[in-house]
């Protein structure tokens, strides 16, 4: 077999744009709103499964039964039980980094949610410690209604 | 090759469609997804348990959701359960249908639910098919999946007037089945004297593609349940039988820029193997029905004459004549087929599920009034290939 | 004047005024004709000062005129029929500048039914995005020789050792023979072209997210000392898209299509924009 000729070979720039629209439905938007408006957070219980669910969901993902009508309104306050450190920076990310990534899992649900922690430098967060949501004076409707979880 | 080395018989024993639309502000993906899930469950009488293995899929620059079977995992309830994802451009549908009836032939798993979905408002369709081109050089060329290459292929071969005539002839055909099928996304109740009107104004596209023959952009799922035989005749009371599937793939297909005729077509080799190893030697006169994956009036017409491998202008008459109207002697797409709906990832599979309502015998006011035993459902995707599914009634082949 | 969904088309004229939403319609100044056939036309004005609609018995001067019939035109403007379907069956027919008459969505509140006032909807929450990724793709030594040729203004084809196939833009191996390519050989740089797609169509470049500019013309081009099925393909200079002719061979039936050359970039870097267009050959 020949030889490969690799002379020839080099790298081109490219991108990918493209322009998306996303919807939250009447469930997302129902959560999200609830945020911005009340500053209150409200997650699903499945009867079935014993379950409270957040961020909220049409269906227990388990037994697939419709959870949509069971709102159920959560504590603004909850518990790391896991976290990351994001070190590397990229223009996604919503933060400078470095900043930290935590499981919250707030008081009266079942799953936790990521989001961001501040009030505590990286080396010393831990599992366990206490938190509690502040809310954004303005967001375009994500889940950075919650600006952020600060230790408490 | 093919259904002789199957293990044993897979039937289709449960459909569910959503609605399709281009209006569904009001569910996220896994919502839209579950409507036709629940819909799939409750037809064929089975809970999420019933279930042994979930097949997922859809073209996700659509979306730009990576590994979209991970978030959706909370519509399809494919929990805990084994579950793949498939993603082969417009064919996804019909590649699903072939991946949920493998892992049953196998003897792998016994029931398997295939889910196909697609939420194109939330993307720009065009620009997403322009990305599954080369990216240094055809990227910048392509225009999706508008082309007037069939127009001018038909326009070469039968010249402007008939072959206009018999776009637009088809794309009524096709609106007048839509008005019947409440899941249909466009129906628009075209009447027959709107014709020449039609021909001059509907706003161009890409040359003499206008924008009355190019399919819709739809949000929609579909998801269609498959047993072995044992389980699909202890469940279902009217299982629809998968008698056998073909792929045929080709490489990127810019030379087909051409205008040089005849050109081999995916269409007509899958066609012709599919045929020859199942003996079936007059497709016309075998098949019930036909729910083809045309994109636009202009392929659709074109298509035919691939897929029942026509001489001359024989497809040209079929359409003239409204042999394919659904009263008629070869009804393509009872449904409204694609330029009607089509939610991409799922659309191939909508070809699957009307073919098998049709054989079931309960698609409703677009049910065949004729015997419907033999059905044939078309994908098309790519570049230009294709994936040919044959359904029967019953299991004597 | 007939009533369609229990409104009249005049209700929906009428009520223009108070429906008019100054900041859909900031930067526009033009004129809008509406021709509803068989009841009549009226001129609608954009400008600084706000809105302004007359009853007019003709509508030369306008922007753009929209033909309509009056049950659609009232369907439109309650929300019973979409645009595009109205478009796409012919029932709307728009002449002139497009894209004015769909900012006009924008441009008014939706007409409600008097008494029929609902409870506004649920907020459904919408994100938009574009999504910008940056790419870096390897040329590889295939791509990156016939790039490489670009900037010497050279287009190269690789051939097929078992069938003799030309492929340009180049791919290592011919998949019907399933073969590595191994030869290179010099194209064109002129030729015939063959297929033209007149794009009306105005996609977003994937490179860009920016919007094309329309109509432009994708072209498949049997550059010289090629046969059959090898065209290359690339632009038409935008102002020639009437101008050229489709070659089509059918059989024994061949049409001959136009002579075009390249127009090469000044500054070429080894990319499809090497070369700008294909015009005619003169
Ligand atoms: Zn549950």
């Amino acid at each position: 077999m020949q030889k490969d000729d690799f002379s020839k070979s080099y790298v081109v720039e490219g991108k990918l744009a493209l322009p998306y629209t996303y919807f939250a439905g009447r469930l997302g938007s129902t959560f999200l709103t609830t945020i911005r408006d009340q500053q209150k957070i409200m997650g699903v219980r499945c009867n079935q499964c014993s379950k409270v669910f957040v961020p909220p969901r049409q269906t227990c993902e388990r037994c697939l039964s419709d959870i949509r009508e069971n709102w159920v309104t959560l504590e603004n306050t909850g518990e790391v039980i896991n976290f990351t450190v994001v070190r590397e920076h990229d223009k996604h990310l919503p933060r400078k980094t470095p900043y930290i990534l935590g499981m919250i899992r707030l008081d009266g649900a079942d799953t936790p949610m990521v989001h961001i922690i501040e009030g505590v430098n990286p080396e010393s967060v831990s599992e366990g410690m206490r938190v509690k949501a502040v809310f954004a004076a303005e967001s375009e409707g994500t889940i950075l209604e919650i600006d952020h979880f600060i230790i408490s | 090759m093919g259904y002789k080395n199957k293990k044993r018989h897979v039937g289709i024993i449960g459909i569910g469609e959503t609605k399709f639309s281009s209006h569904r502000e009001d569910v996220n993906q896994p919502e839209m997804i579950h409507e036709a899930v629940r819909r799939a469950l409750d037809d064929a009488g089975l809970q999420i348990d019933d279930i042994d293995c979930v097949v997922h899929g859809n073209m996700e620059l659509f979306e730009m959701v990576h590994q979209a079977d991970m978030w959706h995992t909370i519509g399809t309830g494919a929990y805990g359960k084994s579950a793949f994802r498939l993603t082969t451009g417009g064919t996804t549908g019909g590649t699903l249908v072939c991946g949920a009836d493998n892992l049953v032939a196998s003897g792998m798993y016994d029931v398997v639910m295939a889910i196909g979905f697609e939420k194109l408002q939330e993307g720009h369709t065009t620009g997403g098919i322009t990305n599954m081109a080369d990216p240094l050089w055809a990227r910048k060329l392509q225009s999706g999946a508008l082309t007037a290459q069939a127009a001018v292929k038909l326009i070469a071969e039968f010249g402007e007037e008939r072959a206009r005539r018999a776009a637009m002839t088809y794309r009524i055909i096709m609106d007048k089945h839509a008005c019947k099928n409440p899941n249909a996304h466009r129906a628009f109740h075209l009447e027959w004297d709107q014709i020449d009107d039609l021909m001059k104004h509907s706003p161009p596209l890409i040359g003499d593609l206008r924008l009355i023959h190019m399919c819709s952009q739809s949000d929609g799922a579909c998801a269609i349940i498959f047993a072995s035989e044992k389980k699909a005749r202890e469940i279902s009371d009217t299982p629809v039988w998968i008698r056998d599937h073909i792929t045929i793939h080709r490489e990127e297909t810019l030379n087909l820029h051409n205008n040089f005729y005849p050109i081999q077509t995916t269409h007509r080799f899958a066609a012709e193997k599919l045929y020859e190893r199942n003996g079936i030697e007059n497709p016309l006169e075998y098949f019930d029905v036909f729910e083809m994956y045309d994109p636009s009036a202009w392929w659709g017409v074109d298509w035919l004459r691939d897929f029942f491998l026509l001489e001359g202008d024989q497809h040209i008459q079929m359409v003239e004549n409204h042999d394919i109207m659904i009263d008629g002697k070869m009804p393509i797409n009872p449904s409204g087929g694609v330029i009607a709906t089509n939610p991409i990832g799922a659309t191939a599979m909508v070809r699957v599920a009307e073919a098998a309502k049709q054989i079931r015998g309960d698609a409703g006011e677009h049910q065949i009034p004729g015997k419907v035993e033999h059905g044939l459902a078309s994908s098309f995707g790519g570049t230009m290939w294709t994936v040919l599914t044959m359904l029967e009634k019953e299991t004597n082949w | 004047m007939g009533e369609y969904y229990g409104i009249d088309v005049a209700d929906i004229f009428n009520s223009m005024q108070s429906r008019f939403r100054p900041e859909g319609a900031e930067g526009v100044e033009a004129s809008i004709g509406y021709d509803i056939t068989g009841t009549g036309m009226w001129e609608l004005r954009i400008g600084p000062g706000g809105m302004s609609l007359d009853k007019r018995d003709e509508l030369t001067g306008c922007d753009v005129v929209v033909h309509v019939d009056a049950q659609t035109f009232v369907g439109l403007n309650i929300g019973k029929i979409d645009a595009m379907a109205a478009l796409g069956a012919a029932k709307l027919k728009v002449e002139g500048d497009f894209n004015l008459f769909a900012a006009t969505g924008k441009m008014f509140t939706k007409y409600v039914i008097p008494g029929q006032e609902v409870v506004p909807e649920q907020e459904l929450l919408v994100l938009k995005k574009t999504i910008s990724v940056n790419q870096r793709f390897a040329a590889g030594p295939v791509m990156g020789t016939f790039l490489q040729g670009l900037k010497e203004k050279k287009i190269l084809a690789i051939k097929c050792p078992v069938c003799g196939r030309l492929q340009s833009p180049p791919r290592e191996i011919c998949a019907p023979c399933r073969v590595r390519n191994d030869e290179w050989v010099e194209i064109g740089p002129s030729g015939e072209m063959r297929m033209l797609e007149y794009c009306y169509y105005a996609s977003p470049d994937p490179l860009t997210g920016e919007t094309r500019e329309t109509p432009y013309g994708a072209i498949g081009i049997l550059l010289d000392g090629c046969g059959e099925n090898e065209v290359f393909w690339h632009l038409l200079r935008p102002d020639q898209l009437d101008d050229v002719q489709m070659g089509i061979v059918m059989g024994d039936s061949v049409v001959h299509g136009s002579r075009l050359r390249p127009v090469w970039s000044e500054n070429r870097n080894g990319s499809i924009n090497d070369i700008k267009y294909f015009e005619i050959e003169r």
